[in-house]
């Protein structure tokens, strides 16, 4: 199936994806929480049954897996972007308290993670598991009889991560792909629901490289503590002190911009692109750069790429780039049956320099 | 830097240092004005307001910058982040 197709699913209809590159941790014990406390940069104030994005920093303060903690009852389920189950075993081993009671449980072998994204999800969700799931709130989860059902996603869209035992993965995928057809859907690649990710300004692991940046380049702040200790704090502490002279900013483009392309202002070099994808949506490139902290801002113009017989022009925008049917879709009034009744705005609203 | 590109900065910058300052009062965040991202998210993830904390910032936006969101459906599209309030500022205003 072409990009453009896998895209439309994701943007307009539903889409499920197998999300194998994800980790699947279980950490059992009373200590649970305070050993993921100890690796995670954020403060983990979340409750049972509800869900917290975070970090794993190295000692540089560069992020190395993207994670969701995932408080259920005496243990703590963890979704794990960036390293392997055996890499963050060895990063508990180094900055958990040895004396802490958790015993860590690796989900893969008998589990699969399925994921379910688009304005009609919830639609495919209820009909194959229960209604009542168009109320489950964003950031939360529950068991049900074949597994657990998370409301989560990266897209913009609605979106289910679906954590099941393997025996059952393979006659639920197939379910409900049988459904995501029927509202126009399909299975899409982890390159379109990456895509979707860059649009919505969600981080990726796989958005370019993170080398020499910090949660605070990257505008991820908000998922660092100022409270506590964790790997990577002394690196983030000194980067702040000395303040940041870089910052992590969305662009348009109308022609090919290409990853590591530098950036020229009217009278100097401004910074350099670090992920760069054709978006349907917008009808030509979208992408992040990191541009010099004094520039940083959206709605600027004045950006190119220098070439020897021409110029590519960026323009600057500010993150989330589209106006997702999700926001407008409203699970209590609308269906993919009935969805020319109502009035969507366009995805995106800009223009291209 | 051209004169209008750093006419155009120094107007965003100080919309956002001002937006920021009220995030953080109406939140009531124990964070500096600058640890709060642009384009980080304000709901869900990110800063992780709710719909009373939404309806405090809009008042506030209205009182502050003539902002007129009450009752508006564009109100959940433009306060997403830092950056799309400081857009929906300058657009009202002409600046954009």
């Amino acid at each position: 199936m072409s990009r453009e197709n896998e895209y439309r699913s994701v943007r307009h209809g539903a889409a499920l994806s197998r999300m194998d590159h994800v980790g699947l941790l279980r950490l059992r014990g009373d200590d649970a929480i305070d050993a993921v406390d100890a690796v995670c940069s954020s403060d983990l104030w979340v409750r049972d049954g509800r869900m917290l994005q975070s970090l794993i920093l190295d000692e540089r303060g560069q992020p190395v897996a993207d994670v969701y903690v995932c408080p259920d009852d005496e243990a703590c389920i963890l979704m794990v972007e960036g390293i392997t189950t055996d890499e963050f075993a060895a990063c508990l081993a180094r900055h958990a308290d040895p004396g802490l009671e958790i015993e860590l449980e690796d989900l893969r072998p008998e589990h699969e993670l399925l994921s379910l994204h688009g304005p009609y999800a919830w639609e495919v969700l209820s009909r194959w598991l229960t209604p009542d799931i168009i109320g489950l709130p964003y950031l939360s989860f529950y068991h049900f009889d074949r597994g657990i059902c998370f409301r989560a996603g990266k897209t913009g869209e609605y979106g289910y991560d679906l954590v099941m035992r393997s025996e059952d993965a393979e006659d639920a995928r197939r379910e409900l792909l049988e459904l995501v057809r029927s509202v126009g859907g399909a299975e899409v690649s982890l390159g379109t629901l990456d895509l979707c990710a860059l649009e919505n300004g969600f981080f990726s692991v796989r958005h370019g490289s993170v080398e020499g940046l910090t949660p605070l380049e990257l505008q991820l702040q908000w998922r660092v503590s100022a409270r506590k200790r964790f790997p990577g704090v002394a690196a983030i502490e000194e980067r702040r002190a000395g303040g940041v002279s870089r910052r992590l900013t969305y662009f348009v483009a109308r022609d090919e911009v290409k990853t590591g392309d530098l950036l020229r202002g009217p009278d100097a070099p401004v910074g350099e692109v670090m992920t760069a994808a054709f978006s349907p949506g917008v009808g030509g490139v979208v992408g992040t750069a990191l541009l010099d902290i004094s520039v940083a801002h959206p709605g600027i113009d004045e950006f190119f790429v220098p070439d020897r017989d021409s110029a590519t022009a960026i323009r600057t925008v500010s993150s989330p780039l589209l106006l997702n049917r999700s926001l407008v879709v409203d699970p209590r009034r609308h269906t993919y049956a009935t969805r020319e009744d109502a009035t969507h705005p366009p995805l995106w609203q800009g223009s291209l320099p | 830097m051209t004169p209008d590109l750093s006419d155009y900065v120094a107007s965003r910058v100080a919309l956002l240092n001002r937006v920021r300052l009220i995030l953080r009062d109406t939140m009531k965040l124990q964070v500096e004005p600058e640890a709060i991202d642009p384009d980080a998210p304000l709901f869900g993830t990110g800063l992780g307001m709710d719909s009373v904390d939404a309806v405090e910032l809009v008042v506030q936006l209205d009182a502050v910058f003539g902002l007129e969101l009450i009752g508006s459906p564009y109100a959940s599209t433009t306060i997403r982040t830092v950056n799309t309030i400081v857009d929906a500022i300058m657009e009202a205003s002409g600046e954009s």
